[in-house]
C-alpha cells in the first residue's frame, strides 16, 4: 500500500498534525495495518523533503512538538497522478500462498501439500467468517463494511483456489513428479 | 432441413406434449366425425317426385323431410363449436414448455419459418392422424350401424356416402385449418430466440358493456314475431339467419359478460375473503378475468342454446295442450292423427336437440379439465414451494374450487336467462279458443267492393285467451345444475393432480 | 439447548443414494450452513430436517420430538408454524401482492386480514421493501421478490428458518444485503438457521459449517463461538 500517498491524501483536506493523520489513517481505512507514529513521521519527513508536504506552524501545548502539516501544490499534483494512474491488474502471481504449495510439491508429496492447503482452508474460512461477523455487526459502519467486502473478495478468491487446487493437487503432483 | 428431421423436431417433447398432439388428434377426430354426419345427411337423394317428395325409408322425419335435413345437417355442425374449442384448449396444454423448446430451436440457429414448419408440422399431422381415425370410426361405424328394421327402415343415413371428393376433403382441409391457426398462434414465439416473452397486461378491466349484446340479441328475437307477420313467405330464410344472428350476438354476449363476471366475483371475494384459499382464488379472478371467459365459453354457449330449447320445448307442449283443448271443445274427441304426429315430432326434436347439448356440455367440461390441469402445471413450483412451507394441499385445492365455482354460478345463472329469455321470445303467445274472423285490410272504398274485398281479407282469432308457457323452472335447473355438478367433478379431477404437481422435486428444477 | 437433530439420515433417490448416514445436532439460535459440491446431497438434507421428505433410515429429532414419523398434516402443520422456508426463487405466489404474500402464513394459522397485514407490511418494512406492499411479484425485480420471500419466511417468528440457496438468483450485493438483514434478525430473534449455499462467502454468515460431500459429512468447519455448536463431528 501507498502510504506517502493515503497521507498526502488525508492532508488534502486541511492541515493536520502527525497525530491526527495516524487517527484518521486508522479510522478511514479500519482493516489496514495499523500506521506507527514513528513511519508516520519518516513518511512525512520525505514527503517535506522532496517538498510535497510544508510545516503550517507549530503549537506548543502541553506535550511534545506538535507540527502542523499541508499539501503544497506540487504534493496535490502528485495525489492527482496517484489518483488517475490505473494499477496494474497482478501482473504478477507472487502470493506466499501459491509459492508455499508449489514448493511443498517439490520437496515433499502430495499429503504433505494437500494437508497445508487443508489447514489453510481452515484458516481462510476463520477469517473469512470473522470478517463476516464485522459485516453484519449492527454496529458496523460503511467504513467497516466496505473494508471487510474488499478483504472477504480477495479470501473468496483464494478459498475458492484452495477448494479447486485441492481437487488438483494429486494431478499437479504426477506433472511436477513425472 | 430434411424432412425427417422436421418430423424428428416437431415429436421431440415430453408427456405433456405427447398429451397435447393425443388430444389434438382427438378432437381433430371428433370434428371429423361431426362434418362426415353432417355430409351424409346432405347426401340423401330426395326421390323423384317434387321437391317435398319424402325419402320414405328412414324412420326419423329429420332425414325423411327435404325441407328439414339442411337444419339438421346446420345443428349437427353446430356441435363442432365445441369441439374446436376443445381443440383450442388443448392447443393451450404445455404450451409454455413447448414455447420454450421451440425458443431454444431458434437460439440453435432456426429460422423463424423453420420454428413455425415444426410446430405447424406438430400439429398438422396429428389433425390428419385424428381426421384419418375420424374417417375410420365413420366407415366402420355407418357399417355397424346399418340396421334395417323389419319394414327395411334405416333409423340412421347408413345407405348413403358422401362423395370421394368430400371424403377426402375433410380428412385433409381440417388439418390444414388446424395448421394454418396454430401458424397464427406462434407469430409471437418465433419471433425472439429468448423465448421469455412476457405477456402484456390486457389494458383495463372487464367493463359490463356484453350485456347490451345480449339485450341486441333478445331484442332480435323479440322483433321476429312481429317482421314474419308483416313480411311476405319469401323471407323466411332471411328472418331464420336473422335470429341466428340474434343469437349468435346474445351468446357472445354471454360469454363476454363471463370476464366481467369473473373480475366482479374476485372483488366481491376479494373483500369478503375470510381463508387464504379464498383471498388466493380471488387475487387470480382478478388478475386474469379473461380466463373465466375462455375457459367457460364452450359451457356457457351451450347451456344458452339448452335453455333456449328448453324454452322452445315449454312452447311446443303448451301448443300440443292448446290444440288437444280447442280440438276438445269443437267436439272432436280424438286428436288428429297428423297432429298428433307433427306434436311428437316437435318434442322429439327437442330431444334431440337436449342430446347436442348434452354432449356439448360434456366435451365443454373436457376442456375445462385441460384448462385446470394447465393451470396447475404452469403454476407447480409456486405450488410445491407453498407446500414446502406448510400450506395444506386441501387450501390449495379448495382455492382452485372457489376460483372455479365464484364464477361460473352466476355465468351460469346468466347463460340460462339469457338463452330462454331468447327462445321465450321468438316464440309469440299462444292464442287458446276464440273464433277465426275475416278482417278486411284496405280501404273502406276496396272493403266494400265484394270482388276487391275478397283479396284483402285475412282471418283473425278474435275472443282467444292469451296463454304463455311457463318457465321450464325444473329443466333449466336441471340443466345449470348438471353444469355446475360437471364443473365440480372437473374440479375435482384436477385437484387430484396436485399432489404430483407439489412433490418437493418440482423445487429442484432450475 | 439443541434444536435440531439428525441421526443417522438415509435417503435415496431410486438406486442413487442422497443421503449416506447424517449425523448433526444443531443448537437453539445457531447459523448453521450446510455446503457441498452440486449433487452432495444439501438439499436433500435440508427437505429431510424440515420434515418436507422423510428419510428411509434414521431420525429427524425437533426439540426432544421425533418428527420423521410424524403424518404429513402435522409435519404441514409444524412447518407453517415453527419453522420457516426460503427458496432460490419462485415461492412467491403471482396473483397475490407482497403484502398478501407475507400475510399467507399468518392466515393460514387463523390470524385476521388486518392484523395479518399490519405484522406483514412490519416485515416488509424490516426488509426495507415497504413500499412494494401492493406491488405483484412480477413487478418486482429478483431482489424485491427476495426480500419480501424472507419476510414470508420470517413473519411466523418460527423457531427454525430453513434456507436453500436464498441468494442463488441474486447479485452480489443484493444477496448480501438480504443475507444480512436475515442474519441480524436470526440472532436478535434467537432464530435458528439452516443455510445451503455452495459459496463460501455465503457460508461464512453462519457459525459453522457443514460440508457435505456424496451424502456424507466431509468436514465441519467450526465457527468462532464453537460454545454454541453442539458436539456435532
Amino acid at each position: 500500500m501507498s502510504t506517502p500517498h493515503v497521507l498526502l491524501g488525508l492532508l488534502a483536506g486541511g492541515t493536520k498534525h502527525g497525530y491526527e493523520l495516524k487517527r484518521a489513517h486508522d479510522e478511514r481505512l479500519p482493516q489496514a495495518r495499523p500506521l506507527a507514529y514513528g513511519q508516520v513521521y519518516a513518511t512525512l519527513g520525505r514527503l517535506v523533503r522532496d517538498g510535497l508536504v510544508m510545516p503550517a506552524g507549530q503549537e506548543r501545548l502541553a506535550g511534545p512538538d506538535r507540527t502542523a502539516y499541508a499539501l503544497t501544490e506540487e504534493g496535490r499534483t502528485a495525489l492527482d497522478r496517484w489518483l488517475s494512474a490505473v494499477e496494474p491488474p497482478m501482473p504478477h502471481v507472487n502470493s506466499t500462498l501459491f509459492a508455499k504449495v508449489t514448493v511443498a510439491l517439490l520437496v515433499a508429496d502430495v499429503d504433505r501439500a494437500r494437508a497445508y492447503l487443508i489447514a489453510q482452508r481452515r484458516a481462510h474460512t476463520d477469517r473469512l467468517r470473522e470478517l463476516t461477523a464485522l459485516k453484519t455487526a449492527t454496529s458496523s459502519t460503511m467504513d467497516d463494511v466496505v473494508a471487510a467486502d474488499y478483504a472477504i473478495a480477495h479470501l473468496d478468491a483464494d478459498l475458492r483456489w484452495l477448494h479447486t487446487t485441492l481437487d488438483r493437487v494429486a494431478d499437479w503432483h504426477r506433472e511436477v513428479h513425472p | 432441413m430434411r424432412p425427417g428431421t422436421f418430423v424428428r423436431l416437431a415429436l421431440a417433447g415430453n408427456r405433456t406434449d405427447a398429451a397435447r398432439v393425443a388430444l389434438t388428434a382427438l378432437s381433430a377426430a371428433l370434428a371429423a366425425l361431426a362434418v362426415l354426419a353432417a355430409l351424409s345427411v346432405l347426401a340423401i337423394q330426395t326421390p323423384p317426385g317434387g321437391p317435398r317428395q319424402e325419402s320414405e325409408h328412414y324412420t326419423n322425419a329429420l332425414l325423411r323431410e327435404p325441407g328439414l335435413r339442411g337444419g339438421t345437417a346446420f345443428a349437427i355442425l353446430l356441435l363442432t363449436i365445441p369441439v374446436l374449442a376443445l381443440a383450442g384448449q388443448c392447443a393451450r396444454l404445455g404450451a409454455p414448455a413447448r414455447d420454450r423448446r421451440l425458443a431454444a430451436f431458434r437460439l440453435a440457429g432456426a429460422t423463424p419459418g423453420q420454428v413455425t414448419r415444426v410446430a405447424v408440422l406438430e400439429t398438422g399431422l396429428a389433425s390428419l392422424l385424428g381426421t384419418a381415425a375420424g374417417l375410420a370410426t365413420y366407415l366402420v361405424g355407418r357399417a355397424l350401424l346399418h340396421r334395417p328394421d323389419v319394414n327395411g327402415r334405416l333409423a340412421l343415413p347408413t345407405d348413403v356416402l358422401p362423395t370421394v371428393p368430400e371424403l377426402a376433403l375433410v380428412v385433409l382441409a381440417l388439418p390444414l385449418i388446424a395448421a394454418v391457426v396454430s401458424a397464427l398462434m406462434l407469430r409471437g414465439v418465433t419471433a425472439t430466440p429468448l423465448g421469455v416473452t412476457r405477456r402484456a397486461r390486457r389494458a383495463g378491466r372487464p367493463r359490463p358493456w356484453p350485456a347490451l349484446l345480449i339485450a341486441l340479441g333478445v331484442l332480435g328475437a323479440a322483433l321476429f314475431e312481429p317482421i314474419r307477420r308483416a313480411s311476405a313467405d319469401g323471407l323466411d330464410t332471411l328472418l331464420f339467419a336473422w335470429v341466428l344472428l340474434g343469437t349468435f350476438t346474445a351468446v357472445l354476449g354471454v360469454v363476454l359478460a363471463a370476464g366481467w363476471i369473473s373480475h366482479r366475483a374476485g372483488r366481491l371475494l376479494h373483500r369478503y375473503a375470510r381463508s387464504p384459499a379464498q383471498l388466493l382464488a380471488a387475487r387470480r379472478l382478478t388478475e386474469d378475468p379473461w380466463a373465466g371467459s375462455r375457459t367457460f365459453a364452450a359451457l356457457l354457449a351451450a347451456l344458452a342454446i339448452g335453455a333456449g330449447a328448453t324454452a322452445f320445448r315449454a312452447w311446443f307442449a303448451l301448443r300440443e295442450q292448446v290444440w288437444r283443448e280447442d280440438n276438445r271443445r269443437a267436439g272432436i274427441s280424438a286428436f288428429d292423427d297428423l297432429d298428433d304426429q307433427r306434436s311428437a315430432f316437435y318434442l322429439r326434436t327437442m330431444d334431440l336437440v337436449d342430446l347436442a347439448v348434452g354432449v356439448a356440455v360434456a366435451i365443454a367440461a373436457a376442456g375445462l379439465l385441460v384448462m385446470l390441469i394447465e393451470g396447475i402445471t404452469a403454476r407447480r413450483r409456486t405450488y410445491a414451494a407453498l407446500v414446502a412451507g406448510g400450506v395444506p394441499r386441501a387450501t390449495i385445492g379448495v382455492s382452485i374450487l372457489w376460483q372455479v365455482l365464484t364464477p361460473v354460478v352466476p355465468a351460469v345463472l346468466l347463460a340460462l336467462g339469457a338463452g330462454y329469455t331468447l327462445g321465450r321470445t321468438v316464440n309469440a303467445d299462444i292464442v287458446s279458443g276464440g273464433d277465426w274472423e275475416p278482417v278486411c285490410r284496405a280501404t273502406a272504398e276496396l272493403c266494400a267492393d265484394p270482388a276487391t274485398r275478397d283479396r284483402h281479407i285475412e282471418w283473425v282469432l278474435a275472443g282467444g285467451v292469451v296463454r304463455s308457457p311457463g318457465v321450464p323452472l325444473e329443466q333449466l335447473a336441471l340443466l345449470g345444475g348438471g353444469a355446475v355438478a360437471a364443473t365440480l367433478l372437473t374440479v375435482g379431477l384436477g385437484v387430484l393432480l396436485l399432489r404430483p404437481n407439489t412433490a418437493v422435486e418440482e423445487l429442484r428444477a432450475t | 439447548m439443541t434444536q435440531l437433530q439428525a441421526r443417522g439420515l438415509v435417503k435415496s433417490y431410486g438406486p442413487t443414494p442422497a443421503l449416506h448416514g447424517i449425523t448433526l445436532d444443531v443448537a437453539e439460535g445457531e447459523i448453521v450452513a450446510v455446503t457441498g459440491p452440486s449433487g452432495c446431497g444439501k438439499s436433500t438434507l435440508l427437505h429431510c430436517l424440515a420434515g418436507i421428505l422423510r428419510p428411509d433410515a434414521g431420525e429427524v429429532v425437533w426439540r426432544d420430538q421425533r418428527i420423521d414419523t410424524w403424518p404429513e398434516a402435522a409435519r404441514s402443520r409444524l412447518r407453517r408454524t415453527e419453522f420457516g422456508v426460503l427458496f432460490q426463487f419462485g415461492q412467491l405466489v403471482a396473483e397475490l401482492t407482497a403484502a398478501e404474500n407475507v400475510a399467507l402464513p399468518l392466515l393460514l394459522a387463523g390470524t385476521g386480514r388486518r392484523a395479518a397485514r399490519t405484522a406483514a407490511l412490519t416485515w416488509l418494512d424490516r426488509f426495507g421493501v415497504a413500499e412494494l406492499a401492493d406491488v405483484r411479484p412480477g413487478e418486482m425485480s429478483g431482489g424485491q421478490q427476495q426480500r419480501c420471500a424472507t419476510a414470508r419466511a420470517l413473519v411466523t417468528e418460527p423457531r427454525v428458518l430453513f434456507a436453500d440457496e436464498p441468494t442463488g438468483a441474486l447479485d452480489t450485493l443484493t444477496g448480501e444485503q438480504v443475507l444480512t438483514q436475515l442474519v441480524r434478525l436470526a440472532r436478535e430473534q434467537r432464530t435458528t438457521v439452516v443455510l445451503i449455499t455452495h459459496e463460501p462467502r455465503i457460508a461464512a454468515y453462519a457459525d459453522r459449517e457443514i460440508v457435505l460431500r456424496d451424502g456424507v459429512i466431509d468436514h465441519t468447519g467450526l465457527g468462532l463461538d464453537a460454545s454454541l455448536a453442539g458436539g456435532a463431528r
